[in-house]
C-alpha cells in the first residue's frame, strides 16, 4: 500500500487514491519537478494468487509496453519493482469507466457505440500487430474509460488495464468461479478448447458492445444473450450480426481480425440494407400468399394450384440463391428462409443443402451448426414427418454430421449424439433405402456406449461379434463406396482398425476367426491405399490408419498364437 | 417430528485449505423440534475463501438464533423465510464485496441452507451446492446455478456434454462477487421417514445418485454413529475416484 504523501522512486509524490482493480491500487501522483501528474497502478505481491505468472507477464514486455502509442492508450513511462509491490506509471486518464456510464445512464445510443467500437478495434487491432502480440483478453465497460467533455474527439475513450494482460491466462479448470469475476470470458479462456488469440479479444469486444448498448448484462441474469432488436426493435439488425457473428462459440466462426471487423461496422449500414431487401421479399411472399389463400377460399381449386406452384417456384428460386450465394453466413440464412416460406417447411431439400453446406464448409460441424440445424428440424418435425422417407434421410444425415464431423473431440459424446438421430431415423420409416446402415450406425454407437460399462461388470462376453459384424458392414458398404467423402470414407477405415487393436482378444473369446479378422485388416489396406489424401487433416488420418493396421495385424497374430485364456491376457482393455 | 443429524467435511487430496464451511442445529421450540442447516462451499485465493463461507454461515446462524425464535412465536409463511432469507444474501454479498474492494482480492461463497419444521422445508440456494430429499430415491431440490446447468436446461448442451464442458466450474452467481444476487428458494412439505442432504459440489462429481441412495437411503441412516458412517464412506469413495476439491455434507434424518 503506498502511503499518501510518500515519495516513491524520488520522483512521484503519492497524491490520492483513485480506484481499486480486482487485484491492484491505483493513485493519482505528481511529479514535482515537472510539475505534472501521472497514475501510479500498484499490483501488490501478496493480494494476488498467482502473482508469477503476473509478474512474468509484466517484466517480460516492460519495455514493450513503454513503446506503446495509441491514442486510445494510456502511455506507460515507467515500471518500478520493489520489495512488495509493482509500480506502472502511467498516464492519468480522467473520467468514467463505461460501466459507470452503464450504471447511471442505461443502454447507450447506437451511434456512439458504433463509434466506439470502431476505437476499441483499432486499439485491439494496434495491440495485435506489435511484435510479439498482445492479447488484451479483459476487454469490458469497466476497463473502458469515456473522457469527460469528449464527444466528436477521436479519442474520447481509452482502454486501461491492458498493463496486466496477463493476469488473465487460462483460467484453472479445479477452481470454481463465478461469472461476476471473469466478466464476458470467451470459451477458449477456459482451457481445453485452443489457445486465446485475438479472436478471443473479438469475442469480449462483442459482448461489451452488447452491454452498451442494450444495457443488459451478460453475465447477470437472465444470462442468456438475445438478438439485440429483441430488447430494443429500433436498433440496427446490422449492428445485430456483427455482435453475433462476434460472440460465436467457436473462433474459426467469429471475425479473424479487428479489420475485419472494422470494415463491417464501417459499412454496418449496407448490412441493414441486405438484410431490408431480404425481408421485402419476405414480404412480397407473403402477401402472394394471403393473397393466393383469399382466392382459394373465395372460389377454386385452380387458385390452389397457382398457390401452391407459386411457393414451389420461390422456393427453388430461393435454393438457387442460396447456391449461388457465397457467404457462408448468407448462405446459411438463405436455406433457413427458404424453410419459412408457406407450404414448404416439409420440404427435405433446404435441410439437406443446409447439412451439406455443414459439412463442405470447413469440414467441422460444429455447436452452433448443430443448435441451427436442430433448432430448424425440430420446429418443422411435424410437417418434414409427412414425408417419412425424406425425414428419415435428414436425420441419417445429421446422425453422420455427428458420427463424422462434430466439433466435440469426446468420441462417446459424438457417438450418443448421433445414435440419437439413427434411432429417429430408424422408426421414421420403414422403407427408407439406407435403413440398413441407420441400424449398422445405431448399433456400432450403441456398443460403444454401453461397453465400457459391461466391461467392470464382466458382462461383455458375446458382444463383439455383432459389433464385428457391424464393423464390416459399413467397411463393405461405405468405405469402398467412391461417391463418399474421403473424411467418411478414412475415419470409417481409422474405426475399424481400432477396434481390431482394442479388442482382437475380445472378438477370439467371441468366435471370431482369425482368418475374418485378417481378411478385415486387408481389406482396410486395400481401401486405404485407393484413397489419395487431399488435405492435411485426411493426410494426417491416413498416416494413423497405416501405423494402426500394422499394429493390428501385430495384436491379431499376438491374441491367437497364445492358448491362456482371452480375459487373462488383454482384460479390460 | 423427530431428526437426526450428523455432518463432516474433508479437506480432500489436492488443496491446501478447507474452504467449505458448514453448521447445522436442532431447536426445541413451542411448534416442536425444528432443524437448520447451512453449508458454504468458499472460493478465492488463500485464506479468502475460508473468510467467505464462513462469513455467510455466521449471518445464517446468527439468523437462526435470534430471528427464528421471534418468528415461530409470531407465526410465518415461505414468503417472510423468502425474504428474511434473500436480505441475508444479498447484505452479506455487498459486505463480502466491499472486503474484497478494499484488499484488492476477488472471494465468494456458494450457500445452501435448509429451515426443517414437522410440517414445511424452507430451502435457499446460490451457487452449484446442494440440497437433497431421500426418500425412494435421491431426489435433488436445489437447482445448480451454474453455466452448463442453464444451458442443459435451455437445450443448448446435453447433460453429457456438460459433464465435460471446461466451463463446468463457472457459477452464474455466488455471494461476495456478483453485482446482484439473486437467490432460489423452494418449498415443500416436510417427508417423514427421509433424509434431508446437504453438499458443496466436492462430494457429489465423482460418485453417482445411486451411489448416493445406497448410502443415504432412510433405511441405512438408522443413528447418528451409521450416518456419520456412510457420510465418511462417500467421502472417502470420492477421493479414490480423485475427487480434487473439499468435499462436505450434511444429513439429517426425519422420524
Amino acid at each position: 500500500m503506498l502511503e499518501i504523501g510518500s515519495l516513491v522512486d524520488g520522483k512521484y509524490r503519492v497524491l490520492r487514491e483513485v480506484g481499486h482493480g480486482g487485484m491492484s491500487v491505483v493513485y493519482l501522483v505528481i511529479n514535482e519537478k515537472a510539475n505534472k501528474t501521472w497514475a501510479i497502478k500498484e499490483v501488490r505481491k501478496n493480494g494476488v494468487m498467482d502473482f508469477e505468472a503476473v509478474e512474468q507477464g509484466l517484466i517480460v514486455e516492460t519495455e514493450l509496453l513503454k513503446k506503446l502509442r495509441h491514442p486510445n492508450l494510456p502511455s506507460i513511462i515507467d515500471v518500478i519493482e520493489n520489495e512488495d509491490s509493482l509500480l506502472i506509471v502511467m498516464d492519468y486518464i480522467e473520467g468514467k469507466p463505461l460501466s459507470k456510464v452503464l450504471e447511471e445512464y442505461g443502454a447507450q445510443p447506437q451511434d456512439l457505440v458504433i463509434k466506439w467500437a470502431k476505437q476499441l478495434c483499432d486499439v485491439l487491432a494496434y495491440l495485435h500487430t506489435r511484435e510479439p502480440k498482445i492479447i488484451y483478453r479483459d476487454m469490458k465497460p469497466a476497463n473502458i474509460m469515456l473522457r469527460p467533455g469528449g464527444h466528436g474527439d477521436e479519442k474520447d475513450i481509452t482502454l486501461i488495464d491492458f498493463g496486466a494482460a496477463r493476469e488473465f491466462k487460462e483460467k484453472n479448470l479445479a477452481d470454481t468461479m463465478c461469472l461476476g469475476t471473469i466478466g464476458y470470458a470467451a470459451p477458449e479462456q477456459f482451457g481445453g478448447m485452443g489457445q486465446t488469440t485475438e479472436r478471443t479479444d473479438i469475442y469480449c469486444l462483442g459482448k461489451t458492445l452488447y452491454h452498451l448498448v442494450t444495457g443488459c448484462n451478460p453475465s447477470e441474469p437472465p444470462y442468456v444473450i438475445r438478438p439485440i432488436r429483441e430488447i430494443n426493435p429500433s436498433l440496427s439488425s446490422g449492428l445485430e450480426k456483427i455482435i453475433e457473428k462476434c460472440i460465436k462459440d467457436n473462433p474459426d466462426e467469429r471475425y479473424q481480425s479487428c479489420e475485419e471487423l472494422l470494415y463491417d461496422l464501417e459499412n454496418y449500414k449496407t448490412i441493414d440494407e441486405k438484410y431490408a431487401r431480404k425481408q421485402k421479399f419476405k414480404l412480397t411472399a407473403f402477401i402472394l400468399t394471403v393473397i393466393m389463400s383469399a382466392g382459394f377460399l373465395a372460389g377454386g381449386f385452380a387458385f390452389d394450384k397457382t398457390a401452391k406452384s407459386n411457393a414451389d417456384k420461390q422456393y427453388l428460386e430461393l435454393i438457387d440463391e442460396a447456391e449461388t450465394e457465397t457467404n457462408y453466413d448468407d448462405k446459411v440464412d438463405l436455406y433457413k428462409e427458404c424453410t419459412e416460406i408457406p407450404n414448404k417447411a416439409g420440404d427435405k431439400a433446404a435441410y439437406l443443402a443446409l447439412i451439406d453446406l455443414f459439412k463442405e464448409n470447413d469440414a467441422v460441424f460444429t455447436k452452433d451448426e448443430a443448435d441451427t440445424i436442430i433448432k430448424l428440424v425440430k420446429t418443422n418435425e411435424e410437417v418434414i414427418r409427412s414425408d417419412p422417407d425424406g425425414y428419415a434421410e435428414i436425420c441419417f444425415e445429421i446422425g453422420k454430421l455427428y458420427w463424422y464431423y462434430y466439433s466435440d473431440t469426446n468420441e462417446l459424446t459424438r457417438r450418443t449424439s448421433s445414435v440419437k438421430w439413427f434411432n429417429d431415423a430408424i422408426s421414421a420409416s420403414d422403407n427408407y433405402k439406407q435403413l440398413g446402415m441407420a441400424k449398422v450406425y445405431s448399433r456400432i454407437g450403441t456398443f460403444y456406449s454401453e461397453i465400457s460399462v459391461n466391461t467392470i461388470e464382466a458382462s461383455d462376453k458375446g458382444l463383439y461379434k455383432p459389433f464385428f459384424a457391424d464393423v464390416a458392414e459399413l467397411l463393405d458398404s461405405v468405405a469402398v463406396d467412391p461417391d463418399e467423402s474421403e473424411i467418411v470414407r478414412l475415419e470409417l477405415l481409422k474405426l475399424s482398425c481400432d477396434a481390431l487393436v482394442t479388442y482382437p482378444t475380445k472378438f477370439k473369446t467371441d468366435g471370431v476367426t482369425e482368418e475374418e479378422l485378417m481378411e478385415m485388416c486387408d481389406k482396410i489396406q486395400l481401401a486405404s491405399e485407393s484413397i489419395s489424401p487431399s488435405t492435411d487433416q485426411t493426410k494426417k488420418l491416413s498416416d494413423e490408419i497405416i501405423s494402426l493396421y500394422v499394429k493390428a495385424k501385430e495384436e491379431i497374430q499376438t491374441a491367437f498364437s497364445t492358448n491362456m485364456p482371452a480375459d487373462d491376457v488383454k482384460g479390460g482393455s | 417430528m423427530e431428526f437426526i443429524v450428523s455432518a463432516s467435511t474433508d479437506i480432500g487430496l489436492v488443496k491446501s485449505t478447507n474452504q467449505d464451511s458448514l453448521n447445522v442445529r436442532v431447536y426445541s421450540t413451542s411448534i416442536g423440534k425444528v432443524v437448520f442447516a447451512v453449508l458454504c462451499d468458499g472460493m478465492g485465493g488463500l485464506e479468502s475463501g475460508e473468510i467467505a463461507s464462513a462469513s455467510v454461515i455466521n449471518a445464517f446462524c446468527k439468523w437462526a438464533d435470534f430471528r427464528l425464535p421471534q418468528l415461530i412465536a409470531a407465526g410465518f409463511g415461505d414468503q417472510d423465510i423468502k425474504r428474511e432469507w434473500t436480505d441475508i444474501a444479498v447484505d452479506m454479498n455487498s459486505k463480502l464485496k466491499a472486503h474484497g474492494a478494499m484488499r484488492g482480492i476477488n472471494l465468494g461463497t456458494t450457500l445452501t441452507a435448509i429451515l426443517l419444521t414437522s410440517e414445511r422445508y424452507y430451502v435457499i440456494n446460490v451457487g452449484d451446492s446442494r440440497t437433497y430429499e431421500i426418500a425412494d430415491r435421491a431426489e435433488v431440490l436445489t437447482q445448480d446455478q451454474t453455466v452448463v446447468a442453464m444451458e442443459v436446461r435451455n437445450g443448448i448442451i446435453t447433460e453429457e456434454q456438460a459433464a465435460v464442458d471446461p466451463r463446468r466450474s463457472v457459477l452464474l452467481q455466488c455471494i461476495g462477487a456478483s453485482e446482484t444476487v439473486v437467490p432460489d428458494l423452494f418449498f415443500g412439505q416436510t417427508v417423514q421417514n427421509a433424509v434431508y442432504m446437504l453438499c458443496s459440489d466436492g462430494f457429489r462429481h465423482e460418485i453417482t445418485p445411486e451411489e448416493i441412495y445406497g448410502s443415504f437411503c432412510p433405511g441405512n441412516m438408522l443413528s447418528a454413529e451409521q450416518m456419520k458412517q456412510n457420510e465418511l464412506y462417500l467421502i472417502e469413495l470420492n477421493k479414490q475416484r480423485s475427487e480434487r476439491d473439499n468435499i462436505s455434507v450434511i444429513t439429517i434424518r426425519t422420524y
